[in-house]
């Protein structure tokens, strides 16, 4: 193994740029002046993803297991991906669309909640304005680790009154994500909703719209790209959480992703690695889907609008 | 700008005319309508729940609901309030989800809840009475049926000797002539109805209290059943006062008071178990102040842990930025592609990228010493600064990606003439970049960059599951060179023979007014919010 | 099979299967028309991915037996049991869980779980040691689970009679090219791995706590004292020698043993299937004593436990005590998990004694010792764990490093 090494280096410090090698090499030859850029791409991407490979390696290795295999794809087999889809006790496709579903819900019900609150501090003047555009801030920032007992026993109490927001009730878990809702989400929006020219809103005015109409039949459409970020962050963020997932909702049918992906390896003696490489490969691909159907929104998007303040 | 202005442009002349070719007083009676028809919805779903709450005696949803359906219809009905009728939608989650979290910590931050104090005090008692009933020495299992005359409930057992014996709560057993057994087994007594499993089962509360007397002599026990079918003899070693508050001993008639602190306590300081749940005012946080092994190691943990969260915060913007920088310019082919794949490690589960990075750390066979580094011996997470540096970088990479979308996104929208005027100016590119770019950036990144300070500064699971704290330099020490407070002092809360709830509630609060203060002052230097006003 | 398990369950019933009466065929509670109950109480059961889908199975059949129906929730192992001490007070938690009895002190400390009645001779000592707390029965124990060592008789055709043997032999075979690891432990650095080491631990008679008549005693730390020191010293020993190395996690031992790579590993039956169809032959037997005494592992005991808070107190018992305690259900739990039954009636049945790796694990179950469910065993891993990395890496004089270990522990205990 350790021979392997020097040839594993080799490629990316080639002396002379030889066009006949492998592809990448072919495209540093190619692209001429910007070279470095794709030099600088090449360095990032393998940092970026070689311990993905490993998951994804994992996935495809029948034995199943994540870190002791340092030939990657020496054994390949899609079993742990049959496994994955066909086991009862861990409905992976009900996982799967239960993320879909609340991911969406929760992204769709952050970015009402937040563009409503940017937009009051972007366009109106009131007492309390500023300290209050920090205080969600701040708010955000109290350490989540605790917050399990609290969130369980708010749900216990509502679930006596409204059933449907508590224990085990995916309305319930998109009830407890949209209070994260305001936040820094809404400082990215309000940086954005300033960009927007006042005189927009003065004319509209004139032509006798009332504040509801400007902001849901002018503003919103010319924020469009900020609501995608903000989408796509909250989509990312309930996506990955387990801890509150996973005190909210007990049934596995109506578990999401990450907090069935995680049973799979919180057993101290869990001989699984395979399966649970294959989900979380699974589960990747809808976020990296997004992203590159979004993508030209986020690049145009992500705090465009704070600059000009 | 450009940006900004083309996207607003083309849009700004269409709706206003549309505005002008429409009925505007048709369109106001459709928002109006609109309007009245949500309010009613959540009206009618706001009196449901004060019905319902009233219905089930649930005071703190009655206390928070009708004034929040008080303020939610003065907001919408008044002609003034505008901008609280865009706030209350999600200030009523963030109240309700958020602030509540943060109001209970802080409640719980002055109680002694945790393993042991875990209930009301009405749970202990019932606990440690039924912990206290030990079975009389020698007494048989007997086979059971329980009878039912009106509304009140009897034991009827056999005797040993053919015939049965029959007896209520606090009423001795005594001879049931006439009892009929089959095998041995008591099955009914005239006069009295035989409850079926079913029945016992709809009649639990009662039958698992009911206590029957085995004679007059207090010492031969009393008869309970836990299935409804079988009946053990058992002597209550406490007895509870009521009245007092306090149990005493059978044995030996000591006295159990309630010790003010969530805790029977007899006069030699004997405590019994479970405690439960009370405040103690501030205990938990002098003894955060007076906890040695928690002073020791403080100072250097806290230090830690602004390196850790600033220097995440710092490099993983270094890294987004250079990555957005090289690949924002129109010469890079498959730009679309590389910003796919570079986004990757933020699409992963934190918790499995940590797993894989330890698991590739491995000094003996991990990937990075095996194959990276041809079988050399590096020992990534066992050496105080190595592995303050490893969990440097893997946090990096865990966070990168998102510094990455924001520096995409915020070069994208830097004015295209300040460029212009350095060149002119004759300035270079990393003059350019540094004094004129970089301050814009951070003005617009600012607040991400704090928050995202926050969030490292309690990134408990990145560390607990990469080095878990460690390494430690001694294997008994308090913290390891990688603790983080957080971690450091829920391990002082969790890690001993009792989970301290109260505790690390207290410490969670003392966190979040570190990190919240921090983060102001943070904002006040920013400028940022200067700008509003 | 159900349909026997139907008639012994209602014998049961009848019986009530405990202690001094004679069994009857009349169930007398019930009338005695074969159609089943009306439901009348559900009750519901905490479990793990996998005991979800067998209880769920058994409990049909109570269903239909008494009318109460069975609602089994799967919840994740890992934290069932804070969850469960979190939850019970609330009303919201379950009426049975599914635990390891290592729980019971907490669960007891908490006042969250009652005494159940059984019949203490039935069941495996070990199993009814593992439930009891402060001298009451706690839980009902159903299946034990305990480290073995397995050995590749391809590369040794010997059961070794000490660990130094089964070291010598697995250096030999490492010298002969055979195998590139003398013998396979995961020693992870991170909080080390007390419990497979523990096997060798006891054979210097350096057992963690000291016992009384009720059980373990948290005050008698008596791993501290010149046999734990004599342990200390043998570990650092192996360390040193290169046997035992702190990069081995458990993925890397088990790999290397599916690929041939050493004669002999120390784990548990989880990973038997997995080394039965690399290593058809492969045997599972008693870890060799290394100190003179018996190498006795932790048998950790998996139980049914009633919450104190279960408004179903009666419809609990009947479905734990009475229906799960009987042979045929203890079988059935048998053949879901893979681990030797705890009723001895069960575990005599040919159906577990014919299966040579049940048989194996049985076998080194009889010199196992139960696992402490008092809760100072929560103060003792984190300092032990560490402290043995520490050994096997050679940080410092074994006897120092042991003696300070002992230290913290004892220091933890006393200010709790």
């Amino acid at each position: 193994m350790a021979v392997a090494a020097p040839s594993a280096l080799a490629p990316a410090v080639p002396p002379p740029v030889r066009p006949a090698a492998g592809s990448a090499l072919a495209v540093l030859g190619r692209a001429g002046r910007a070279s470095w850029r794709y030099a600088v791409a090449l360095a990032a991407l393998v940092f970026a993803l070689f311990p993905i490979l490993f998951v994804v390696s994992a996935s495809f290795n029948p034995l199943g297991t994540l870190t002791s295999s340092n030939s990657l794809f020496s054994r390949v087999s899609i079993g742990n991906y049959g496994d994955l889809l066909t086991d009862p006790t861990h409905p992976y496709g009900h996982w799967f669309a239960n993320s879909m579903f609340i991911g969406a819900v929760t992204a769709v019900g952050t970015v009402f909640l937040g563009a409503c609150a940017a937009y009051a501090f972007s366009r109106f003047r009131f007492r309390g304005r500023r300290g209050g555009l920090l205080t969600l801030i701040l708010l955000q920032m109290f350490p989540q680790t605790l917050a399990y007992v609290a969130i369980f026993l708010l749900l216990t109490t509502l679930k006596n009154v409204f059933p449907i927001l508590g224990l085990d009730s995916q309305v319930g878990l998109v009830m407890v994500y949209l209070g994260g809702a305001l936040g820094v989400n809404t400082f990215l929006m309000y940086g954005f909703f300033n960009t927007v020219p006042q005189s927009l809103d003065e004319s509209a005015k004139i032509d006798g719209a009332s504040h509801g109409q400007i902001f849901f039949t002018i503003i919103l459409r010319l924020v469009a790209p900020i609501l995608a970020v903000v989408a796509l962050l909250s989509f990312i963020g309930t996506l990955n959480d387990f801890v509150i997932a996973s005190v909210v909702l007990t049934t596995p049918d109506k578990q999401t992703l990450a907090v069935g992906l995680y049973q799979y390896i919180s057993q101290s003696f869990s001989e699984r690695w395979g399966v649970f490489a294959s989900g979380a490969v699974l589960a990747a691909l809808p976020v990296v889907a997004i992203f590159m159907g979004l993508q030209k929104y986020i690049v145009s998007g992500l705090t465009a609008g704070s600059v000009k303040g | 700008m450009p940006q900004v202005v083309i996207a607003a442009e083309p849009a700004s002349g269409e709706p206003s005319s549309r505005l002008r070719r429409d009925s505007h007083s048709t369109l106001w009676t459709k928002g109006f309508v609109a309007k009245l028809v949500l309010l009613a919805m959540a009206d009618a779903l706001g009196l449901y729940g004060v019905i319902a709450a009233w219905a089930v005696r649930s005071w703190p949803i009655l206390a928070v609901l009708i004034p929040a359906l008080l303020a939610v219809n003065i907001v919408y009905f008044s002609r003034r309030l505008t901008p609280a009728k865009y706030l209350v939608p999600g200030l009523v989650f963030l109240l309700v989800y958020q602030v509540f979290v943060i109001l209970y910590t802080g409640y719980a931050a002055f109680t002694n809840y945790g393993d042991g104090h875990n209930s009301t005090k009405a749970d202990a008692v019932e606990a440690i009475l039924a912990q206290s009933a030990i079975r009389v020495e020698g007494s048989p299992a007997l086979d059971l049926a329980v009878l039912r005359d009106g509304d009140d409930y009897f034991f009827l057992v056999p005797d040993g000797a053919g015939g049965a014996l029959i007896g209520s709560d606090g009423e001795a057993l005594k001879a049931a002539p006439g009892a009929r057994l089959e095998a041995g087994r008591p099955v009914g007594l005239d006069g009295y109805d035989t409850l079926s499993l079913g029945d016992i089962i709809a009649q639990t509360a009662v039958i698992t209290a009911m206590a029957v007397p085995c004679s007059d002599d207090p010492n031969d026990g009393v008869l309970k059943t836990p299935d409804g079918a079988v009946a053990y003899a058992y002597i209550p070693t406490l007895l509870y006062d009521e009245a007092a508050g306090q149990l005493t001993s059978q044995a030996d008639g000591a006295v159990y008071a309630d010790s003010g602190e969530g805790n029977f306590i007899s006069p030699d300081g004997t405590v019994l178990q479970p405690g439960w749940k009370t405040p103690i005012g501030f205990r938990n946080f002098t003894s955060i102040i007076t906890e040695p092994s928690l002073r020791g190691p403080f100072l250097g943990v806290l230090a830690w842990t602004f390196v850790y969260a600033i220097g995440t915060v710092v490099l993983a913007f270094a890294v987004g930025l250079s990555l957005a920088l090289v690949l924002n310019h129109p010469s890079v082919k498959f730009r679309r592609l590389l910003r796919s794949l570079l986004i990757l490690p933020y699409a992963f589960p934190a918790f499995l990228s940590a797993m894989v990075w330890q698991g590739m750390l491995n000094p003996q066979f991990g990937f990075v010493n095996q194959v990276l580094l041809g079988g050399r011996w590096v020992d990534w997470l066992g050496e105080a600064w190595l592995a303050r540096a490893t969990v440097l970088v893997v946090n990096v990479w865990m966070a990168f990606p998102y510094m990455f979308l924001i520096c995409t996104g915020a070069i994208q929208s830097l004015p295209a003439e300040v460029e212009e005027a350095a060149r002119v100016d004759g300035a270079g590119w990393l003059r350019t970049f540094w004094n004129i770019k970089l301050p814009l950036l951070l003005v617009s990144t600012a607040p991400l960059l704090i928050s995202s300070f926050s969030m490292n500064f309690n990134n408990f699971n990145s560390i607990y599951l990469l080095t878990g704290g460690g390494p430690l330099a001694q294997p008994t020490d308090k913290a390891g060179a990688t603790d983080i407070l957080i971690s450091f002092v829920y391990r002082l809360a969790f890690g001993g023979v009792n989970r301290q709830y109260g505790l690390a509630c207290a410490i969670s609060m003392l966190i979040f007014i570190i990190v919240a203060g921090i983060s102001a002052l943070g904002f006040k230097r920013t400028k940022v919010l200067e700008e509003m006003n | 099979m159900r349909r026997s398990l139907a008639v012994l369950t209602t014998a049961a019933l009848a019986a009530g299967l405990l202690a001094g009466c004679s069994p009857s065929d009349n169930p007398p509670t019930q009338d005695n028309s074969s159609a089943p109950p009306p439901v009348t109480a559900t009750i519901t059961v905490w479990a793990d991915a996998t005991r979800t889908p067998i209880i769920t199975a058994m409990a049909a059949q109570f269903t239909a037996d008494t009318g109460v129906a069975v609602d089994v929730v799967q919840r994740d192992f890992g934290s069932m049991r804070d969850d469960f001490i979190s939850q019970a007070p609330t009303g919201q938690g379950p009426d049975v869980l599914i635990g390891a009895a290592d729980w019971t002190g907490k669960f007891v400390q908490n006042g969250v779980t009652v005494p159940v009645e059984l019949k203490a001779a039935d069941f495996s000592p070990v199993a009814i040691e593992a439930v009891t707390y402060d001298g009451k029965i706690y839980g009902l124990p159903y299946a034990l689970e305990n480290l073995a060592l397995f050995r590749n008789p391809a590369l040794a055709p010997e059961t070794p009679a000490t660990m130094d043997a089964a070291i010598a032999a697995g250096q030999a075979a490492v010298a002969a090219g055979s195998a590139k690891y003398p013998f396979l432990l995961q020693t992870p650095r991170e909080g080390g791995d007390p419990y497979h080491v523990y096997p060798i631990q006891t054979s210097f008679g350096a057992p963690v706590f000291g016992s009384t008549a009720n059980g373990y005693d948290s005050s008698d730390l008596a791993m501290c004292g010149p046999e734990g020191q004599a342990f200390a010293a043998y570990l650092a020993k192996l360390g040193s020698e290169g046997v035992l190395a702190t990069t081995m996690t458990a993925d890397i031992t088990k790999e290397a043993f599916v690929n041939g790579e050493s004669p002999f590993i120390i784990t548990g039956p989880w990973n038997t299937a997995d080394f039965q169809a690399a290593i058809p032959d492969v045997a599972i037997e008693a870890v060799p004593s290394a100190g003179g005494q018996t190498a006795s592992p932790f048998v950790s005991v998996q139980a049914f436990f009633i919450s104190a808070k279960s408004a179903n107190q009666i419809a609990a018992n009947q479905f734990v005590v009475n229906y799960l305690g009987s042979k045929q259900a203890q079988l059935d739990l048998f053949k879901a998990g893979g681990r030797p039954p705890a009723l001895t009636a069960a575990a005599e049945d040919p159906a577990v004694t014919g299966d040579p790796a049940m048989a194996g694990f049985a076998a080194v179950a009889e010199q196992g010792v139960a696992m402490p469910n008092i809760p100072a065993m929560d103060a003792v891993w984190g300092d032990w764990g560490n402290t043995e990395s520490a050994l096997i890496d050679n940080q410092g004089d074994p006897a120092q490093l042991w003696d300070a270990a002992c230290a913290s522990i004892k220091e933890k205990i006393a200010t709790s």
